[in-house]
């Protein structure tokens, strides 16, 4: 058996890939540089808001202090703001941060009030300009409007997932024996551009696969999502949303009727599941609504929810782990998967890094193109000057024909 | 053909050649979020009720004892969703004075026959509650948007918005389909 000719075959079909590795993300590269810059930014845009603003911040008044209770939060911003109408409070993840209250205003505004957990003093209100969704609405559907549930942005965005795995696999195949760049990691910083783009592209690539694989396909499944919901398919088993019995609601004494304490539907889903953490509860938004206590459990990727009756504190609905099926507990997991937004600062700021990598990834395989077509436009400028002195080859191929 | 040997390119396939600018048009793209900003902040005020309580604002309306406000939340043809129908979005806001004593209150397009079919139920704060509303396959121009309201005392009032005051996107909607079919 011939060993020069596989040998060659092998070659041929790795130029192949190159070209297709070429042609996957440089027709696009602006908007794939931007998607991957704004998504690296969305990922870190809470704690820079931490670094902007002071009023969302979580501090202590003094060493000892322990926070209130969602009673006690709720007590204050009533007492501070008479009249609004509290909707939601929520306990970000990291202490850092102040509570998230969401409240509405007899004028019909709403506003996200940023409360200190220990005092329950209202350190500041949210704008209608929220960073953190505008950063997201960009990278994610480039501000299009959602018509119904889609939006063409969110296509176009979700879409690239395809040239980015695409550039993935095509990569590691165009990159012989790119196991190698573990152990001997090469990055020429005096040899020029060329070859500079080129160490970083590889050196940067061979080390931002597992992360680039999972961008590529959460993003993938954000594309697949959104077709589904396009097309009236869902794989939810969640059914129809639970509501409160209209003979549960209390019919006679002609006024309101009370809704048991925050604290009380909070301390009632924890006996029920002690590993399920109150980090968010949402009041009922009508009389045959619930309240909705929910947070992480034990696989902190989703969030379990419970809703109790607020007149008689039955725990009558749940939404855990332990509800959704194994193909929801995927699906479920892509988008936390992709923001990195579940397991505390330091993952963020891993997403953060790699999210640069993988922007300047886009950026250094493009300025490799440049580099090699320039050099390329310069031969052929020599080439074409040469043929003028001579019969050129394909002049004497064009006049066989 | 001959024995004559033709060099191969090294850059044959490869993006490039003589429109290397053709490469950097993606750029253009960037404008889509430059051109849709203002109505993506438009769409935010909306959201947090800055611009008021939807785009189109019906005014206030009697209810039996209490008042409300009532609003076509985006002034647009019926939103598409799919199995669901065809669905628009009106929201209403409750006078302080008034908030306190209503129980629930509920949205149908077209009257209600009673009390157990008074439609959707609309959910959110006091001051400003919302509900998805179905447009009935069967629905005529001259119909109207019903609001019914269940007070705490035990009494239910109802007051009816005509169809083309409601929301003149759906008559133009009603219309055009009428039409195709």
């Amino acid at each position: 058996m011939e060993t020069t000719r596989p040998a060659k075959e092998k070659k041929k079909a790795t130029r192949l890939w190159l070209i297709v590795h070429s042609w996957l993300a440089l027709p696009l590269w602006v908007l794939i540089f931007f998607v991957c810059l704004t998504g690296t930014i969305a990922t870190v845009s809470q704690e820079i808001v931490w670094l902007a603003k002071p009023e969302v911040r979580a501090n202590r008044p003094t060493p000892d202090a322990v926070p209130l209770g969602y009673d006690a939060i709720l007590a204050a911003v009533e007492k501070a703001e008479p009249g609004v109408a509290v909707s939601f409070i929520s306990r970000p993840v990291k202490s850092i941060f102040a509570l998230d209250v969401f409240v509405s205003y007899p004028d019909g505004r709403t506003r996200s009030l940023f409360v200190n957990p220990y005092t329950g003093a209202i350190q500041g209100v949210g704008g209608v300009f929220d960073f953190r969704y505008f950063m997201r609405a960009l990278h994610g559907w480039l501000l299009v409007p959602f018509v119904g549930a889609t939006s063409w942005g969110w296509y176009l965005v979700s879409a690239l997932s395809i040239p980015m795995l695409g550039s993935l696999v095509t990569g590691l195949v165009v990159y012989k024996k790119f196991w190698r760049g573990y152990l001997n990691p090469r990055l020429r910083l005096r040899n020029g551009a060329r070859i500079f783009w080129g160490d970083f592209h590889r050196l940067a690539g061979i080390w931002s696969v597992p992360f680039i694989a999972i961008m590529a396909v959460t993003a993938g499944w954000f594309l697949i999502q959104h077709i589904l919901a396009d097309n009236n398919i869902t794989v939810s088993t969640a059914g129809v949303p639970p509501v409160v019995a209209r003979e549960d609601v209390p019919a006679e004494g002609g006024a309101k009727a009370p809704w048991i304490s925050l604290d009380r539907a909070g301390q009632l889903v924890r006996e029920k599941f002690p590993d399920l953490s109150p980090d968010f509860v949402a009041l009922p938004s009508n009389a045959f609504s619930h309240i909705v206590v929910g947070g992480r459990g034990a696989y902190p990727l989703i969030f379990e929810t419970a809703n109790v009756n607020p007149y008689n504190g039955e725990v009558e609905w749940t939404r855990r782990v332990s509800d959704r099926s194994a193909l929801e507990l995927v699906t479920e997991s892509m988008r936390p998967l992709h923001t990195g937004d579940f397991a505390g600062l330091w993952l963020k700021l891993v997403y953060f890094l790699f999210g640069l990598l993988l922007t300047m990834m886009v950026f250094s395989g493009m300025m490799i193109w440049l580099k090699r077509t320039a050099l390329a436009t310069a031969k052929l400028v020599r080439d074409i000057n040469a043929e003028r002195a001579l019969p050129s080859v394909e002049g004497v191929r064009e006049a066989a024909e | 053909m001959t024995g004559v040997k033709v060099k191969t390119n090294p850059h044959a396939g490869l993006p490039g050649g003589r429109h290397r600018w053709r490469f950097h048009l993606s750029v253009l793209l960037l404008v889509i979020p430059i051109v849709l900003s203002p109505k993506f902040f438009r769409e935010e005020a909306l959201f947090f009720g800055d611009s008021g309580l939807g785009q189109r604002e019906l005014g206030e309306k009697a209810i039996g004892p209490w008042h409300v406000h009532v609003a076509e939340y985006m002034a647009n043809a019926p939103t598409d969703q799919g199995l669901a129908g065809h669905m628009k979005t009106f929201a209403i806001r409750w006078n302080a004075e008034d908030a306190d004593h209503i129980k629930a209150s509920y949205f149908r397009i077209g009257k209600p026959r009673s009390l157990r079919a008074a439609g959707v139920v609309l959910s959110g704060g006091p001051y400003r509650q919302m509900a998805d509303v179905p447009i009935p396959e069967r629905v005529k121009p001259t119909d109207a948007l019903w609001l019914t309201v269940e007070g705490w005392d035990g009494t239910v009032h109802q007051a009816a918005i005509p169809l083309d005051e409601a929301s003149p996107a759906t008559i133009a909607w009603l219309k055009q389909r009428g039409e195709t079919r």
